[in-house]
């Protein structure tokens, strides 16, 4: 057992005025077979009224209005998470086939699946194995470079320039495992240290959800706290929202995650 | 005394003037241009007798229920996969699927409030069912007010007639709309003017007495749907009978870079709040590929033989029917399945050599994407034209409507395609419409 | 009382305004042809055409409203208006849209129900001829007469207007000669539609 502290702060800003802004947010880590969650404070600003659900991924949001006019959007989240390394993340059986298919993040294209031929898994390997061999390959394969792809980025235009940052290296892990019709699913997260969300995936091993990052190219350890999951980023968007006005708009996100002693 | 097919045909401009006077047009956009167009209306009825209409409403009840059932499966425990009755692939990469459905419970566990079954009748006299469509099927309106008109125009085509009623279409939909109300007003969401079927929003509305309303005058506040009037007082809406598709419902949860949409309207539904009609997610349903398995469902679900057929239908995806498709091209029609409107269709002994090895080049590239059918011989209908009677095709569109019950409106949605080389009915691509007759001995 | 729409109460109050200004409009022409055809030009803001088809804009869009029977006249002008542009005596066809319009009117009043929905398009046609009359130097009686019909009318609408203008009208309707000017002035800024 590990126990960890989070903080997770966003901050949109607007270059001119926003009203009638609607926002659902995605960045609440829920508690799970491998993961218990206490939060100490959950705070936006502002807001005019505001209200939780679960998604049909299970992953916990809150969606609501700010109808007076702003120029910021603030989200700031605290609490601990304690987390055991050594517990299965069951999967429910009919809720995996889904996983099996390509999303528009996640679609293989000529690049990705010209790579995938020159792979040589062992025949005796399960699912899962590959999948991990699949990581390896990648990761030998792949440069991590933040600044040139961003979030609507596909798998296959990041693996094409064989650059990218770790949603990336999710996404074009993910099509690999889909090509296979292995079930798999994209993770977004937090991890030790202070900067910005993570993202990994989890790979249906039997009976289990197994989580591996393929951007450090390791199977996840306990200091791993999962927010959601999704078939793409798409899926676990942290900020979705409408508004009126606002122009230009910048977003700072500071994560901080410790071991606690 | 009633009339003769002549003598009624002599009445077709009378008739067409009335329907002109109370503007029942569709929309069309021609070259990027909006224009509303009359909708031909050929006077000669297509009449089916009461015993063949009987027969028809046990089967559109059953097929209907067993896709209620489906999507019901599909949003929840999936056993029709798990059980191999129907491929998964269909299922999750159908471009109707939508995930954020999975584990909704739709106020009274209904999904299609209003399903608009297309039919056509061999020359054996048999039905097909060529698709269903459970997302927004229209058209009832027109053969609704066209009936009503006829009746102003030339009363005595129906004296001595033993004739169903059709008028009570807007108190079925009332009362599907009623069954399913979570508390509120019920409103009928249109997209407004400028969409294809304004007309018919907007005589829905003024039929059922629900209000018509657009996406700006909706607002979620605290997890319920309220309508803002002109005081500035809300009132809270209940069931909300959308004439916009699923991606435009919510731009919070669908697509963002629209501003068309009832911001958390798909959240509070997700809850239980409002009902929605018909149910988003329903595309996966009445997906062509989809189709393929529908008698299928039936057996499945309902333990029961379909009562109605399909049109023969292949699925390129499993290897057998695609060595039967390579076999027999030139006598199939086929099909894209994420087309709709009569769009994406294409009869296998109209191509060239080239668009031939094209198309099979395309299908051995992306079985899913496709369907191949026998083409069925239809049954035609005379029409009206220039002073003669003409055969035509045509095809029925028959409405089920689904509150404590299944409900077959005794009457539907007479297509006719106004080309004489063509299968095509669609009103996009120029067809014209007939009021349907079932009678009632 | 029936719920409607902000938005709704807006498009009753410009049809209850263009089916007039088609009515006064036409009612001008017939007085005093002197006719050049350009009524007929739908582009141009001044005609009785466009005018026309702004009201059918607003009416197709209140079927629900108004009911499909008051809605066809509106359609049944719209015909009317395009028979008269190509007929060779297109005064007596201009004619048959006012029919039209009469008619619209006399359903509207007969067959709707909800006394808002009436009285805004009323008032909205009330609005629109004293802002006719004052523009074209009608009679100082009939301006009288007609600001009375809309002071009487206003209250029975539940829309919000300006009272100080509405005095201010009445006090204009009372004085020894009418200020044209002033009149078109305050009844423009009578009824303001954003909101509450």
């Amino acid at each position: 057992m590990t126990t960890l502290r989070f903080s997770y702060h966003m901050r949109l800003n607007f270059e001119l005025p926003v009203r009638e802004h609607h926002f659902k947010l995605r960045c609440f880590p829920s508690s799970d077979d491998r993961q218990r969650i206490s939060y100490e404070r959950v705070e936006i600003y502002p807001v005019h009224f505001r209200t939780e659900e679960r998604d049909s991924f299970g992953n916990m949001c809150i969606y609501g209005t700010a109808r007076q006019i702003h120029d910021h959007f603030t989200v700031d989240v605290e609490g601990t998470a304690e987390t055991d390394i050594n517990a299965k993340l069951r999967a429910e059986p009919h809720k995996t086939g889904l996983f099996k298919y390509d999303t528009a993040l996640t679609k293989a294209g000529e690049s990705i699946r010209e790579f995938h031929l020159s792979l040589d898994p062992m025949n005796w390997m399960t699912e899962y194995e590959r999948a991990v061999y699949m990581m390896n390959e990648l990761y030998e394969e792949f440069t991590y470079t933040p600044g040139v792809t961003g979030i609507m980025t596909t798998a296959e235009e990041a693996f094409s320039m064989r650059h990218g940052v770790c949603q990336d290296y999710a996404h074009i892990f993910l099509a690999l495992c889909r090509l296979e019709r292995i079930p798999c699913r994209y993770v977004a997260g937090m991890i030790p240290g202070e900067g910005a969300t993570h993202a990994w995936a989890e790979v249906l091993d039997g009976e289990a959800w197994r989580p591996v990052d393929p951007t450090h190219n390791r199977v996840c350890d306990d200091t791993y706290i999962k927010i959601s999951c999704g078939r793409d980023a798409q899926d676990c968007a942290i900020n979705q929202g409408v508004f009126y006005g606002g122009g230009k708009q910048t977003q700072e996100v500071r994560v901080i995650v410790k071991r606690k002693r | 005394m009633a009339l003769t097919a002549e003598e009624l045909c002599s009445y077709s401009d009378n008739v067409n003037e009335q329907l002109a006077r109370y503007g029942v047009k569709f929309g069309i956009y021609k070259n990027g241009e909006f224009h509303e167009q009359l909708f031909p209306f050929d006077v000669i009825p297509r009449v089916i007798s009461h015993d063949e209409f009987a027969y028809l409403e046990r089967g559109l009840k059953q097929r209907v229920s067993a896709l209620n059932e489906f999507l019901r499966d599909i949003y929840s425990r999936r056993r029709i996969i798990a059980d191999g009755v129907v491929a998964e692939e269909f299922v999750y990469s159908g471009s109707g699927y939508l995930v954020p459905c999975d584990g909704v419970s739709p106020p009274g566990g209904i999904y299609s409030h209003i399903s608009g079954i297309d039919l056509v009748q061999g020359r054996d006299g048999s039905w097909y069912v060529l698709e269903d469509n459970l997302r927004i099927p229209s058209g009832a309106s027109y053969p609704l007010i066209a009936r009503e008109l006829c009746r102003r125009t030339i009363p005595d085509a129906f004296t001595g007639r033993a004739l169903e009623d059709n008028s009570n279409y807007a108190e079925l939909l009332r009362r599907t709309m009623d069954h399913v109300n979570t508390g509120g007003h019920p409103v009928i969401l249109t997209p407004g003017r400028f969409n294809a079927a304004y007309f018919e929003h907007s005589y829905l509305a003024e039929q059922t007495g629900a209000r018509l309303v657009t996406c700006d005058d909706l607002v979620v506040e605290n997890d319920r749907l309220y309508f803002t009037d002109y005081s500035g007082r809300k009132e809270q809406v209940g069931a909300v009978y959308r004439r916009i598709s699923d991606e435009y419902l919510d731009p919070v949860n669908f697509c963002s870079e629209s501003l068309i949409g009832v911001p958390h309207i798909f959240d509070i539904y997700r809850k239980g709040n409002v009902a929605i009609i018909n149910a988003p997610g329903n595309g996966a349903a009445d997906d062509k590929g989809i189709y393929y398995f529908v008698p299928k469902m039936i057996r499945y679900y309902l333990h029961e033989e379909p009562i109605l057929h399909n049109a023969p239908t292949y699925l390129p995806y499993y290897e057998q029917d695609m060595s039967y498709v390579l076999a027999n091209f030139d006598r199939l029609v086929l099909k894209d399945v994420a087309e709709a409107g009569g769009y994406g269709v294409v009869f296998g002994s109209k191509l060239s050599h080239e668009q031939k090895e094209e198309f099979i080049r395309m299908m051995k590239a992306e079985p899913r994407r496709f369907i191949a059918q026998e083409v069925i011989d239809f049954q035609d209908i005379d029409i009206y034209e220039d002073g003669v009677r003409v055969p035509r095709k045509a095809d029925l569109r028959a409405f089920v409507l689904m509150s404590d019950e299944a409900a077959v409106w005794k009457c539907g949605l007479t297509r006719f395609s106004r080309n004489p080389d063509s299968f095509i009915v669609n009103s996009s691509q120029g067809g014209g419409f007939k009021d349907t007759w079932v009678m009632s001995e | 009382m029936a719920i409607l729409s902000l938005g709704n109460s807006e498009r009753l109050f410009w049809l209850g305004r263009y089916s007039e200004r088609v009515f006064t409009g036409i009612k001008f022409l017939l007085a005093r042809p002197s006719w050049n055809g350009s009524c007929f030009d739908e582009n141009n803001s001044e005609s009785v055409h466009f005018s026309l088809m702004r009201a059918y804009d607003n009416a197709i869009v209140l079927r629900d409203e108004i009911g499909s029977d008051t809605f066809s006249y509106v359609q049944l002008a719209v015909y009317e208006m395009k028979n008269a542009s190509r007929s060779r005596t297109p005064l007596v066809g201009l004619q048959k849209v006012n029919d039209n319009i009469a008619a619209f009117w006399g359903m509207a009043d007969d067959s709707i129900s909800d006394e808002h929905v009436r009285g805004i398009i009323k008032l909205g046609k009330r609005v629109e001829r004293v802002d006719l009359y004052a523009r074209n130097n009608a009679d100082s009686e009939d301006i009288r007469r007609e600001i009375h019909r809309l002071i009487y009318r206003i209250a029975k609408t539940g829309l919000h207007y300006d009272g100080a203008r509405l005095s201010a009208l009445n006090a204009l309707a009372g004085g020894e000669s009418i200020n044209r000017p002033e009149v078109v002035r305050e009844v423009e800024s009578l009824i303001n539609f954003s909101g509450t």
